[in-house]
C-alpha cells in the first residue's frame, strides 16, 4: 500500500506538499478570516503574464510568476486604498493581468507552450528549486504569523481599535497580501493557479468547522493540508490521475464529509457511517495497479504517432508506454504519475522534439531515468522552418510526421535504438521495420497519386492551426492560412487575423476549411459560414484518432487526411479511399 | 470644586478633505459625566467621535482631549465568525501599549481577565465572542476599553438591539464606570436614555444644543436636531419623531 512513497519523484512531491502545508494552512486561516479568498485565487491566475514573460525572455518561471503576483498585489492594494469594494478592485486588476498575458502570449512571443503547464503545475515534477521556494514561503509565513499575527487578527476584527505605535495596520495588511502572493507562487508548481484554493482555502474552511480558536484552527489547517496532500498524492499514484486535481478532490471530499458530519451531529452514528463510506470509496478507487512485463524492452513514446511506430517496429518484443492519449493536445499536457514511473523503468524514450513535447524533459530528469532519449525529430530529412517569432527551440515546424519520408526516417531511428537496447531481438526488429517501411512507401505513393488527380489550382488548404506544412509541401498543396495563425494551439486569433483569413478564402476561392479532430471546430465553422466554404472534413493534426476511428494508426491517419482533403478540394465529388 | 475637564471643544469644526461635516461644536466633558450624543444618521456623530480619537484634526476651533479615549463599537456581523474568546477580544486592548512584535502575554491576559470580571463576565472569559449575547458582547468591548486604560469611553449605540434586562444592566454598568471617574460619551437614538444621562449634545451638522437634558432637550432643539416633526404621543411622556423623508404608512 505504501510502495508509491518509495519512488523518488513521489518522495520529492511528498516533501514539497508537507512543506507547503505550513504556509497554506497558516495563511489559509487568514485568507478565510480576512475575506481574501478571491484575492488568493486571483493572485495565482494573475501570475500568467509573468510566466509568459519568463518563458519568452528566458528567465526562471517562479521569478516571473512572483513578480507578476507582487505587481498584482501592489495594484490591488493601491486601488483598494481609494475604494472599499475589494472584490471589484481585485477583479479589475486580474482582468488587466490576464489580458496582458494573452496579448503577450499570442502576439509578442507567439508561443505559450510552457505557460499552461505552469498554470496547472505538477507535484510530480518538483525540483530542488521548488522545494527551496516552498521552504522560504513556509519560513516567512511562520515568522510573520508569530510576530505580527496579532495585528492581522486585530485589524480584521476591529479596524477602529488603535494599534501599537510601530508600523501601521496598512503595512501589516500589505505584508499579509505579499505573503499570500509568495506562498501561492510557491504552490503554482504543485497544483497550478486554478487549484490553489484546494490548498489554501478548502482545508482552512474545513478545519474552521471543527474548532473555535485561532491557534487550534491554524494547527488543524496545517495538519489537514499535509494529510490531504499526502492522501491525494498517494491516490494519484495508485489511480494514475493528475496529482493536483486529485488533491483538490480529496480536499473537497473532506470538506463535504465534515460538513455532512456536522449536519448529522445529532446522529453521530450516521456521520461515522458516512465518513467510513467515503473512506472506503477512496480506498476502492485506489486499488488496482499494473505491473511491467519481464523480458520485453520497456519503451516510452511521447506522442500517439511515435507510439504507433514503436509498436509496429517492436511488435511482441517491446512494451510501449505511450504518454499522450488520442485527441489530447501535445502542446499542453499535465504529466501523470504513470508517465514518471514509465520513464523511470524505460530503457528507451522516443521524443518527437522541436518543443512539441518539451514537457518530457522534466519527466525524464525527475524520474531519475537513465534511459536512452531518442529525439526522432532531429533525425528526419525534411525540415521546414518554424515560426518567425518565438524561441530558438521551435526553429523547425514540429509536425514533421505528416511527410511519410520523415516517418520512414523515424522508423529507421526507432529500429536502431531498439536493436541497441536488446541486440538479441535484432532480427525481429529489422524484419518488422522493413515490412512497415514498405507500407509507408506505398502510403506515400498512394497519397501522391490521389492528390495529383486534383487540379493544382484547387488544392488550397485552410486548417485550424498550422500543422500541415510538411504534408502540403510533399504533395503540392498550397497552404492558404490557418484559423489559429500559429504552429502551437495555444495562441488565439485576433479579429483582424480572422477577417483577413475570410477575405483570403473568398479571394482564393477556397472550397473547404478543415477543422482538426482534437480541437474545437467553433471558429472554423464560423468562418465557413461566413465565406460559404465547407467545414465538413476533419483532419488528424497533432494526434491519432481514438481506437476504432479511421485515424487510429499513423497510416490510417494520413490516408484519412488525404481523403478528407481531396473531398474538400473537389466539393465532395470524390475522395481517395476506394471504399467510399 | 468641579471635576476636571477631560474634553474641551471650542467652536470645533471637523470633516473630510477640508469640508466640515460638523461645525460650531463647543462643550466640555468632565470626569464622571455621562453625555448622550444625539443626532440623525449623517448628522456628524461619527465625525465627532473620530475627531475625539484624533483621527480627524480640527478644521477650525479648538479641541483638547486630556485623557486616553477608547471606542466601544457596535458588533459587526463579520466579528461573530471570528475564532476569538471573550478574553482574546479584551486582550486586544493591550496591543496599543505593546511593541509591535509582541503578542499579549501573561500580564496582558491577567489584566484582560480582571477587566472582564469588572464588567461581570469573569466566568465567560473562555467563551467564543460570537456566541455571547448582544449585551454580553457590549460588556466585552467595554472591558477591552478598560484594558486600553482609557478614561474616556466613546460608546456607539450601545443599547441598540438589546432586550430590556440587558439594557438596564448595561446602563447600570455605565453608571458605575462614571462613578469611578471615567467620562462616557454615548451615541444614542433613545430619547429616554438621553434624559437619564448627565448631559446631552445634539448634533445635526452643527451643534444644536449642549447641556443638562432638562434644559437642552426642548421640542425646538429636537426638531432642529432631527429635522422633522416631533409628535407628542397621547397618554404618555414619549415623543415620536417623524423624519422628513421617511413617512410611515
Amino acid at each position: 500500500m505504501f510502495e508509491p512513497f518509495q519512488l523518488p519523484f513521489v518522495q520529492r512531491g511528498l516533501v514539497e506538499i508537507l512543506i507547503l502545508a505550513i504556509p497554506a494552512g497558516l495563511l489559509g486561516t487568514w485568507i478565510a478570516m480576512r475575506g481574501l479568498a478571491f484575492f488568493s485565487h486571483a493572485v495565482g491566475t494573475a501570475a500568467f503574464p509573468g510566466l509568459v514573460l519568463a518563458d519568452g525572455l528566458g528567465f526562471a518561471a517562479p521569478l516571473g510568476a512572483f513578480g507578476a503576483a507582487i505587481a498584482f498585489t501592489a495594484g490591488a492594494a493601491l486601488l483598494r486604498g481609494r475604494r472599499n469594494d475589494d472584490d471589484a478592485v481585485v477583479a479589475l486588476v486580474l482582468v488587466g493581468c490576464l489580458a496582458a498575458g494573452v496579448i503577450l502570449a499570442s502576439d509578442v512571443f507567439g508561443s505559450g507552450s510552457n505557460v499552461e503547464t505552469l498554470l496547472f503545475g505538477s507535484l510530480l515534477l518538483v525540483d530542488g528549486g521548488d522545494i527551496r521556494l516552498a521552504a522560504l514561503a513556509a519560513a516567512a509565513a511562520l515568522v510573520a504569523s508569530l510576530l505580527i499575527g496579532q495585528h492581522w487578527l486585530r485589524s480584521g476584527f476591529d479596524p477602529t481599535l488603535p494599534d501599537s505605535s510601530g508600523p501601521s495596520a496598512r503595512t501589516f495588511d500589505a505584508i499579509l497580501l505579499g505573503l499570500v502572493a509568495l506562498a501561492v507562487t510557491a504552490a503554482l508548481t504543485v497544483v497550478g493557479a486554478l487549484l490553489v484554493a484546494a490548498l489554501f482555502l478548502v482545508p482552512a474552511v474545513t478545519a474552521r468547522m471543527l474548532t473555535q480558536r485561532l491557534v487550534s484552527w491554524q494547527l488543524l489547517s496545517i495538519a489537514l493540508v499535509a494529510l490531504e496532500g499526502t492522501v491525494g498524492l498517494w491516490l494519484s499514484v495508485e489511480t494514475d490521475a493528475p496529482p493536483g486535481a486529485t488533491i483538490a478532490c480529496v480536499a473537497g471530499g473532506t470538506f463535504v464529509l465534515v460538513a455532512a458530519g456536522r449536519a448529522l451531529r445529532r446522529t453521530p452514528r450516521a456521520a461515522v457511517a458516512a465518513a467510513a463510506l467515503g473512506a472506503l470509496a477512496l480506498l476502492a478507487a485506489g486499488c488496482g495497479s499494473a505491473g511491467g512485463d519481464p523480458g520485453k524492452v520497456d519503451v516510452v513514446a511521447t506522442t500517439t504517432q511515435l507510439g504507433d511506430f514503436a509498436r509496429e517496429v517492436g511488435g511482441e518484443a517491446v512494451e510501449v508506454d505511450q504518454i499522450l492519449e488520442p485527441n489530447s493536445d501535445p502542446h499542453d499536457y499535465e504529466p501523470r504519475p504513470s508517465d514518471v514511473e514509465g520513464a523511470a523503468k524505460a530503457e528507451v524514450i522516443f521524443v518527437s522534439g522541436d518543443d512539441l513535447d518539451a514537457w518530457i524533459g522534466e519527466i525524464v530528469s525527475d524520474s531519475g531515468s537513465d534511459a536512452e532519449v531518442v529525439d526522432l525529430g532531429a533525425e528526419v530529412p525534411v525540415r521546414l522552418p518554424g515560426e518567425s517569432s518565438g524561441e530558438e527551440a521551435s526553429r523547425y515546424d514540429s509536425h514533421w510526421w505528416h511527410d511519410p519520408r520523415n516517418a520512414e526516417a523515424a522508423v529507421r531511428g526507432i529500429g536502431r535504438a531498439l536493436i541497441a537496447a536488446d541486440p538479441s531481438q535484432r532480427q525481429t526488429f529489422k524484419r518488422n521495420a522493413r515490412a512497415y517501411l514498405a507500407k509507408l512507401r506505398a502510403l506515400d505513393r498512394g497519397i501522391a497519386k490521389c492528390i495529383d488527380s486534383v487540379p493544382p489550382a484547387r488544392r488550397k488548404l485552410v486548417t485550424d492551426h498550422d500543422a500541415f506544412g510538411y504534408f502540403a509541401q510533399r504533395y503540392g498543396v498550397e497552404v492558404i492560412g490557418a484559423v489559429i495563425p500559429s504552429q502551437t494551439t495555444q495562441a488565439q486569433p485576433s479579429a483582424q487575423d480572422l477577417s483577413e483569413l475570410a477575405k483570403t478564402i473568398e479571394a482564393e476561392d477556397v472550397q473547404a476549411i478543415f477543422p482538426e479532430s482534437s480541437l474545437s471546430s467553433k471558429v472554423a465553422d464560423a468562418i465557413a459560414n461566413q465565406t460559404g466554404a465547407s467545414a465538413d472534413y476533419t483532419l488528424y493534426g497533432d494526434t491519432l484518432g481514438p481506437e476504432g476511428s479511421d485515424g487510429d494508426t499513423y497510416i490510417g491517419m494520413e490516408k484519412a487526411n488525404a481523403d478528407a482533403m481531396v473531398r474538400g478540394f473537389t466539393g465532395g465529388e470524390r475522395g481517395c479511399s476506394p471504399s467510399s | 470644586m468641579q471635576p476636571e475637564q477631560l474634553i474641551e471643544a471650542r467652536e470645533l469644526a471637523a470633516g473630510y478633505e477640508g469640508r466640515p461635516a460638523i461645525s460650531g461644536v463647543s462643550f466640555a466633558l468632565r470626569a464622571g459625566e455621562r453625555m448622550a450624543l444625539l443626532g440623525p444618521n449623517g448628522g456628524g456623530k461619527t465625525t465627532l467621535l473620530r475627531a475625539l480619537l484624533g483621527e480627524l484634526p480640527p478644521l477650525t476651533g479648538e479641541l483638547e482631549v486630556r485623557a486616553r479615549c477608547a471606542t466601544v463599537p457596535q458588533t459587526e456581523r463579520s466579528q461573530l465568525d471570528y475564532p476569538v474568546s471573550a478574553l482574546d477580544v479584551a486582550a486586544m486592548g493591550s496591543l496599543s501599549r505593546l511593541p509591535w512584535w509582541r503578542r499579549p502575554g501573561r500580564r496582558e491576559r491577567a489584566s484582560a481577565l480582571a477587566a472582564l470580571e469588572r464588567v461581570g463576565l469573569g466566568d465567560r472569559a473562555g467563551e467564543t465572542f460570537g456566541e455571547l449575547s448582544g449585551g454580553q458582547r457590549q460588556r466585552v468591548l467595554i472591558a477591552r476599553s478598560l484594558v486600553q486604560e482609557a478614561r474616556i469611553l466613546l460608546l456607539d449605540e450601545p443599547f441598540s438591539g438589546l432586550d430590556r434586562p440587558s439594557s438596564e444592566s448595561l446602563e447600570a454598568l455605565i453608571g458605575e464606570l462614571a462613578g469611578e471617574g471615567r467620562a462616557l460619551m454615548i451615541a444614542t437614538h433613545d430619547l429616554e436614555q438621553a434624559r437619564r444621562s448627565d448631559s446631552v449634545l445634539c448634533l445635526n451638522r452643527r451643534q444644536i444644543a449642549a447641556g443638562p437634558p432638562e434644559q437642552a432637550l426642548t421640542l425646538e432643539v429636537l426638531e432642529a436636531t432631527y429635522g422633522g416633526t416631533i409628535v407628542e404621543l397621547p397618554g404618555s411622556e414619549h415623543r415620536a419623531i417623524l423624519p422628513p423623508h421617511h413617512h410611515h404608512h
